[in-house]
């Protein structure tokens, strides 16, 4: 190109080469960006059979008192029964792996429902026996959660184990328990582990715990 | 150097909008989606619907169990979507304006609008409703059987839907996997795509 072409060039031209080095960054990190995020579904874990529906023999039953627990959570504090109780009742969702598609659809279902438990004076609390930061990761990549997300995971299994709800393979039961607010266990859902329960029957039952 | 200039404008272009535009979307295992030129089935929407859903769907008369092929409507526009879909949550305000913009532009009678709750239950359904105001008629699909025979799909995917009069069954004209680019846009494809 010529000292005189260039003089040439009219303001349009020049405002195009000022703005091209700028668009062809921000072209290249869309992309890279886009590359280095796969996502949340390709990232789970696809099992190739179904498991057993059940495997496990309950520890506890409606009635009893529901034994102690206190659990890391993911936001960096903890979980404890004593927290509920007087107040409160609790639903705990247990689910049996982070990363994996029946629980990745579970609680983002839950994510929605959160007036629900507001009205029937009831907090959830999502425990799985996964480590705290694969938990954070898996949360995270789902787009948050508005309950608290509790590990089981060491003692390994400790509360799972107790209710009776740890399998062989050394994961939770898919299952439901609601604790009324004296801390008495009120109801139970050990789920097949290879379906989701429905929302509706949990909401139902919470529901109808009168004191 | 105004070659270079071009193919750095086009290259730029390209990386923008390369990333874009795969629409969010959980996928399901082994689905088959039905494509565009295939029969939909006669699938059952339940007996749940309510009497204004019922008089926009134009069946008003009709009591109980009600069918697709019950529809008279020349196109539908039917999203398989499950409570449990954060893509479909998130799409949920989307399908609401793309509802609006039927009506605004004049298209309520000739395109309606409705969404099957994959394994959703009636109460679940009814609490996506409820959460996110959704206007036209949801049902529950709970066991599966509707999404089975529309092919398993991967949540949300919308299925648009055309009749002539006097034919029964609906014929398939677009069928996509994913949120959609916009309402706008997606409208504008609907109307394409119906004959």
């Amino acid at each position: 190109m010529t000292h005189l072409a260039s003089r040439r060039r009219g303001p349009l031209c020049r405002i195009l080469l000022t703005a091209l080095p700028l668009l062809v960054v921000i072209g290249f990190s869309t992309a890279v960006r886009a590359e280095e995020a796969p996502g949340f579904t390709d990232s789970l874990f696809q099992s190739a059979k179904a498991s057993k529906a059940v495997d496990s023999v309950l520890a506890v039953k409606v009635g009893d008192p529901m034994p102690d627990f206190d659990l890391p959570t993911i936001d960096g504090g903890r979980v404890r029964l004593s927290d509920y109780k007087g107040g409160k009742k609790l639903v705990l969702s247990f689910i049996p792996a982070a990363w994996t598609p029946v629980c990745s659809g579970q609680w983002p279902g839950y994510n929605i429902a959160r007036e629900l438990f507001n009205a029937a004076n009831a907090e959830l609390v999502g425990i799985s026996v996964d480590n705290t930061p694969s938990q954070h990761a898996w949360v995270t990549q789902m787009g948050g959660l508005w309950f608290p997300v509790a590990s089981d995971f060491w003692p390994h299994g400790g509360l799972s184990g107790r209710l009776g709800i740890l399998r062989p393979e050394g994961v939770a039961e898919r299952a439901l328990f609601i604790v009324d607010e004296k801390g008495v266990i009120r109801y139970i859902d050990v789920h097949d582990i290879n379906t989701r329960p429905d929302l509706g029957e949990l909401i139902t039952a919470l529901r109808a715990i009168k004191d | 150097m105004k070659t270079t200039m071009w193919v750095l404008v086009l290259a730029a272009l390209a990386m923008w909008s390369a990333p874009a535009w795969a629409g969010g979307a959980s996928e399901a295992a082994g689905s088959e989606p039905l494509p565009v030129g295939a029969a939909f089935p006669d699938v059952s929407l339940g007996m749940d619907l309510s009497p204004e859903h019922r008089t926009y769907l134009g069946i008003a008369k009709k009591d109980g169990p009600v069918r697709l092929a019950d529809m008279t409507a020349p196109v539908v526009i039917l999203e398989v979507f499950s409570m449990y879909c954060p893509h479909c949550q998130r799409e949920a305000p989307a399908v609401n304006n793309l509802y609006a913009l039927l009506a605004s532009g004049g298209h309520a009678d000739t395109v309606k609008m409705l969404g099957i709750g994959a394994g959703n239950s009636a109460m679940e359904v009814e609490l996506f409703r409820a959460k996110f105001d959704i206007r036209f008629p949801l049902v529950a699909d709970q066991n599966f059987a509707v999404h089975d025979a529309c092919g398993k799909v991967g949540t949300p995917y919308f299925y648009v839907l055309a009749k002539k009069p006097g034919e029964t069954a609906y014929t398939v004209v677009l069928s996509r996997l994913g949120r959609m680019d916009s309402p706008e846009s997606f409208a504008a494809d609907v109307l394409a795509a119906a004959p």
